[in-house]
């Protein structure tokens, strides 16, 4: 009994130096990772499920399991990633996805990240050039987000308006749909309809904000441009804040604690759809019959997100991680995800299989959403690649967001919650 | 000759192992405290001076020596302000009542219940519950579709707005204020309990006699003698009740595009939320400014401790009376004894 417990005793004190000393150690030796000789294990962290036969696929060729730190949300994968970087490497998996919306904020340090060999064609080119920073390729393009426009038919019918997918695509403006025809249908339904339009506005925005050239800063010097100044932004802010103040919107946007509940109660008509929020929708309205993707899209269709499998330099396996990017980003591979999660693949080979194209959604009430989505980012061409995004992106970009969720919940108009925006903006002192 | 010194000086060693022993092995029995202390508490904080005063990249680190930069800057945004008022209120909000529910079921549970431990243990569960998971619970009672809301609307209370907690700022304090006090309501009772089982039982049978009611002997009593106890869970609440942060991180979701950053209109933006969104949020360049506030607000809790502990100290003091009552009548009972 005695030697147990100093035996235990010992051990805890010996785990608990041994925790200490590590925890000290644990970011010397990241820099210089690399590794030739195979592992037995790869550890990849994602937010998006990889379908386990594809996993076991790669077991069968390379003889390397794969683990898969599996993340409920981008936000969270982002924060451990984020972390991973600041310490040197620690707490990093061999292979990270990484979400463009942070895409910049990741490569502040380029040396972070192994440069990838190039494969010729797999992606559409502004796929890669997103994924590189100047000539270095450092992510493997997984999907790309075409923007379109998801509806609930039910509700459309209900308020007497078209509800058959061209007959909305029609209603919303057609092809040559803009913002403001968008709005103005969304007047007109909010007013034969108890629901609103749209979940939020404030979504809207942000694809709209997505699809200028430069919205918040200048990409020659990637200075912040005077919020006060920028008149594209302003005009963005003006239209949809007066849409927010005549009740277009619902005011619950994506990640909102109510945004799951909202569309079983049937709270909104339409909602803001990349090709990778389709299984989140089809997730949130589980059980729900009517919801539709409508073939256009306001100003002529964007992208909006998407992700990359990019590995760190910290690693102790680079050359394995690299062989397993390029296996998960593989045309092939990219279709299967498609089939599991919707996400639309940036390889142009997997936009043109079959699987892709054919497949009915049967969420989406059996629509062909990849040949959908496929057409969008055709129309969308080159401005799909998305405009410029310095460091300050994120933060101005939730500035202005959070303006028209104070007009959505009443608590300012469109004139005062821009103003307000602009006075938050201005105490930043980013431009002084 | 040779080995008489070996054995002086082997004798001289040891006596010498044991005198370190006696000077040395004090320091060593207690260091693993202070060294894990050194580098996992003092070191952070002291390193968190040298932050706030440079411009720092969540990436690139350190950059240029800014003085005092930082904190101006901090005290020029209306978000930290807003943040200090929000944070005062839900802490007023949750600890007043707080204290109340926690005295009264602690009085609850020193009564002779059966079950005890089952009660006992029953108060705690709460506190077991991540504070993170309870959140999302409350969130969705809170919510536009949940179980108060609806139920409002019906009333014809705040039936303008879709999602009232969402939106009043002081209703949105209520709610987390709400979770706060679940959560730490039956741990502050078991403390208050476990003091109150310190009081001496002969004086609530003095008092009996006297014909003090339960609830005179709660006031005259069972409050002054825990005085200790209230002025402890004072300042602990006071220091962990400013900080709260979990509560309104995942108040609203904490999905991407803002949700999770205290509301649109910084309703529910406490200070400790409001360093993360400038450190680990949306900007990659602003840990130096999020470590100034970190010490401006260390700065307000010690001042806000300092004054809670005067004003417990006050307080507890001022019903002193009955304490002397009290004390008289502990008096009496033993002059009875004797007298018997």
């Amino acid at each position: 009994m005695r030697t147990k417990r100093k035996t235990i005793a010992f051990t805890a004190i010996a785990a608990s130096t041994a925790l200490i000393v590590s925890g000290c150690s644990g970011g010397g030796g990241g820099g210089e990772g690399g590794g030739g000789e195979t592992p037995e294990t790869l550890t990849v962290a994602t937010w998006v499920d990889i379908p386990p036969e594809l996993l076991e696929q790669f077991t069968e060729e390379t003889g390397i399991k794969v683990e898969v730190n599996s993340f409920a949300d981008g936000a969270s994968a982002q924060t451990v990633l984020r972390n991973g970087l600041a310490s040197n490497g620690a707490g990093l998996s061999d292979l990270h996805l990484v979400e463009l919306d942070w895409w910049t904020e990741m490569m502040a340090l380029p040396e972070d990240w192994v440069t990838l060999p190039a494969v010729e064609d797999r992606w559409v080119d502004w796929k890669v050039t997103q994924g590189s920073v100047g000539d270095e390729i450092k992510g493997y393009g997984m999907d790309i987000g075409p923007l379109a426009i998801a509806y609930d038919s039910t509700l459309m019918e209900a308020a007497g308006l078209p509800s058959d997918p061209e007959g909305f695509t029609e209603f919303i403006g057609g092809e040559d749909a803009t913002w403001e025809s968008f709005l103005d249908a969304g007047r007109q339904f909010t007013e034969a309809s108890d629901a609103a339009w749209i979940d939020s506005t404030s979504t809207a925005i942000q694809a709209a904000i997505n699809q200028l050239p430069a919205a918040f800063e200048d990409p020659d010097s990637g200075d912040a441009v005077a919020l006060a100044d920028n008149d594209d932004v302003k005009d963005l802010f003006t239209m949809f804040g007066e849409a927010a103040e005549e009740g277009v919107s619902a005011g619950v946007g994506i990640g909102h604690a109510d945004w799951g509940a909202g569309f079983q109660a049937r709270r909104w008509a339409t909602v803001i759809t990349p090709a990778w929020a389709t299984g989140i929708i089809a997730e949130n309205a589980a059980g729900l019959e009517g919801w539709r993707i409508a073939d256009a899209f306001p100003d002529g269709g964007g992208n909006w997100g998407g992700s990359f499998f990019a590995v760190p330099a910290a690693g102790a396996h680079t050359d394995a991680a690299v062989e397993l990017a390029d296996f998960l980003t593989s045309p092939e591979a990219a279709v299967s995800m498609f089939l599991l999660n919707g996400q639309f693949p940036s390889q142009l080979e997997a936009m043109q299989d079959p699987a892709v194209a054919e497949t009915a959604n049967e969420f989406f009430g059996g629509q062909e959403t990849g040949a959908i989505y496929a057409g969008l980012a055709e129309s969308a061409g080159d401005k799909a690649a998305g405009g410029f995004r310095g460091v300050n992106f994120a933060g101005i970009q939730t500035l202005v967001m959070d303006g028209i969720r104070r007009i959505e919940s009443g608590s300012e108009d469109a004139a005062a919650a821009w103003t307000s925006s602009v006075a938050e903006f201005d105490a930043l002192g980013l431009t002084d | 000759m040779t080995s008489q010194t070996a054995v002086t000086r082997r004798l001289g060693f040891s006596r010498n192992l044991s005198r370190w022993d006696i000077k040395i092995s004090p320091y060593l029995y207690i260091s693993p405290f202070f060294l894990s202390f050194a580098i996992f508490g003092l070191f952070p904080i002291l390193f968190n001076i040298w932050v706030a005063m440079h411009d720092w990249d969540r990436r690139l680190g350190q950059g240029d020596f800014v003085g005092f930069d930082n904190f101006t800057w901090v005290l020029n945004q209306p978000a930290f302000w807003t943040s200090l008022q929000n944070t005062f209120s839900i802490f007023v909000l949750s600890l007043i009542p707080q204290l109340i529910l926690a005295l009264l079921i602690a009085a609850i549970l020193d009564q002779n219940l059966r079950t005890k431990t089952f009660w006992r243990m029953g108060v705690l569960v709460p506190f077991v519950v991540m504070p993170v998971a309870s959140a999302m619970i409350f969130s969705q009672v809170f919510g536009q579709f949940g179980l108060v809301t609806p139920l409002m609307h019906e009333l014809g209370w705040f039936s303008d707005v879709d999602s009232p907690f969402f939106h009043n700022r002081l209703l949105s304090h209520v709610a987390i204020a709400t979770m706060i006090i679940f959560r730490w309501t039956g741990y502050n009772a078991l403390i208050f309990l476990a003091a109150m089982q310190t009081v001496p039982r002969d004086m609530y049978e003095a008092a009996t006699i006297d014909g003090a009611g339960r609830a005179r002997q709660f006031f005259s009593i069972t409050i002054p003698s825990i005085r200790p106890t209230m002025i402890f869970v004072v300042l602990t609440m006071t220091i962990g009740g400013l900080q709260v942060f979990d509560e309104a991180r995942v108040f609203d979701g904490t999905g991407s595009g803002g949700t999770g950053q205290g509301g649109a209109d910084n309703q529910w933006l406490t200070t400790v939320l409001y360093l993360f969104n400038l450190g680990f949020g949306d900007w990659q360049d602003r840990i130096g400014q999020a470590a100034a506030v970190a010490w401006l607000f260390a700065a307000v809790i010690i001042f806000f401790t300092l004054l809670n502990f005067f004003l417990t100290r006050a307080i507890s003091t001022n019903t002193s009376k009955p304490t002397r009552a009290s004390r008289l009548a502990a008096k009496r009972l033993s002059e009875k004894g004797q007298g018997r």
